[in-house]
C-alpha cells in the first residue's frame, strides 16, 4: 500500500511536470466551452454555405443540439487527445529504464500498472468532469433544459470508453514497449469494434454503443437495458486487459 | 459574420485558451533546439494546428528534461 501511494505521488507529479495534466485540463476546458458555440452557430454557419439560393431553415438550435456537439467532441477530439497524451505512459518507463531500482528493491510489479491507471483514470475522470460542468453551465445559461433520461449513465458512456482506451493504452505498452505499440493497441481496438457494429445482433454490446448512443438516451428513445450489456463489456475488457497486463509485465524482462 | 454580445462569454475563454496552448507550445519549441521527433520548422507550423497541435508537441516534440 505504501509502494502504491508512493508510486501514484510519482505518476502525479511526472504528469504535472511533463504537462500532461495542465495540457488535458486546458484541453477540456475547451472542449466544453466549443461545444455550446457550436450549437448556436450551425444555423449561422449553414446561412453562410448556402449562398446558391438554396434556403435552408433550420428550428433554432436547442439544450439538444448543444449535448450533441459536446458528445460528438469527445467522441472524434476528446478521447483522441487522451490517447495521445497517455501513449508513452508504459514506454517511457522501459526506454528510459526508470523501473529498474524500483522493481530490484522489490517493488511488486502490479503495483505499477495498478498506480498508472489509477493516476491515469483520476486526471481523465476530473477532466471530462469538468468538461461536463462546463457544457452544462453555458447550456443552462443560453437554452432551458428540459428533463432528461437516465443523466448519469448516459455521462458514463464516454467516461468508461476512455477507461477502456487507458487500459489498453497499458496494455500495448506492456506488450510491445513502446509509444507506437500502445496508439497502435487502441486504435486497433478501435477499429475491431468498428468492424464489429456491422453485424446488428452485435451491436448492443459493442462498447461503442457507449459513445455513439448518448443522445438516444437521454432522450428516451433507448431504453436502460440497450446500454447495460456494451457497459458490462466495457467493464469484462478492462478487467480482462488490466489482469493481462499483469501477468504479461510479470513474464517481461526489462 | 455578426458576432454579437451574445457570443462574447464563449469567446472570451475560448481564445484565451486557444492562444495559450499555441503561445505555450511556441515557446517552448522557440527556446529548445533538439526535440524527440521533427524539428524546428515542424513544430511551429504544427503548434499552430487546432488543439491537437500543441498537444502532439509536448507528446512527441518535447524532449525528455
Amino acid at each position: 500500500m505504501k509502494a502504491y501511494i508512493a508510486l501514484i505521488k510519482k505518476e502525479a507529479r511526472e504528469n504535472w511536470r511533463t504537462y500532461k495534466t495542465p495540457l488535458l485540463v486546458a484541453v477540456f476546458i475547451l472542449f466544453g466551452v466549443i461545444s455550446p458555440l457550436f450549437a448556436k452557430l450551425m444555423p449561422e454557419i449553414l446561412k453562410q454555405l448556402a449562398t446558391t439560393g438554396v434556403k435552408i431553415t433550420l428550428p433554432p438550435p436547442t439544450a439538444l443540439d448543444s449535448w450533441a456537439q459536446f458528445f460528438k467532441n469527445m467522441r472524434q477530439m476528446g478521447l483522441l487527445v487522451l490517447v495521445i497524451l497517455f501513449s508513452g505512459t508504459v514506454a517511457t518507463e522501459f526506454t528510459r529504464g526508470t523501473l529498474i531500482n524500483l522493481l530490484t528493491k522489490g517493488l511488486p510489479r502490479r503495483t505499477v500498472i495498478l498506480a498508472k491507471f489509477t493516476m491515469t483514470t483520476v486526471l481523465w475522470t476530473s477532466a471530462y468532469a469538468l468538461s461536463v460542468a462546463i457544457t452544462t453551465a453555458y447550456t443552462a445559461y443560453y437554452w432551458t433544459m428540459p428533463t432528461y433520461h437516465h443523466l448519469i449513465l448516459t455521462f458514463s458512456g464516454p467516461w468508461l470508453f476512455g477507461l477502456l482506451l487507458i487500459s489498453l493504452l497499458i496494455l500495448g505498452g506492456i506488450c510491445f514497449t513502446t509509444t507506437i505499440g500502445s496508439l497502435l493497441t487502441c486504435g486497433g481496438a478501435v477499429i475491431l469494434m468498428t468492424l464489429i457494429n456491422i453485424v446488428p445482433t452485435w451491436q448492443a454490446s459493442n462498447p461503442l454503443t457507449l459513445i455513439t448512443q448518448n443522445l438516444a438516451l437521454l432522450t428516451g428513445k433507448l431504453a436502460v437495458g440497450d446500454f447495460w450489456p456494451a457497459a458490462l463489456v466495457a467493464v469484462g475488457a478492462i478487467v480482462i486487459s488490466l489482469g493481462s497486463s499483469i501477468i504479461i509485465f510479470d513474464r517481461r524482462a526489462i | 459574420m455578426k458576432i454579437g454580445i451574445d457570443y462574447l462569454p464563449f469567446l472570451i475563454p475560448l481564445i484565451i485558451l486557444q492562444v495559450g496552448l499555441t503561445a505555450a507550445a511556441l515557446i517552448h519549441i522557440l527556446r529548445h533546439k533538439t526535440y524527440k521527433h521533427g524539428n524546428r520548422l515542424l513544430w511551429v507550423i504544427a503548434s499552430f494546428i487546432n488543439i491537437i497541435g500543441p498537444v502532439l508537441y509536448f507528446v512527441f516534440g518535447k524532449e525528455d528534461d
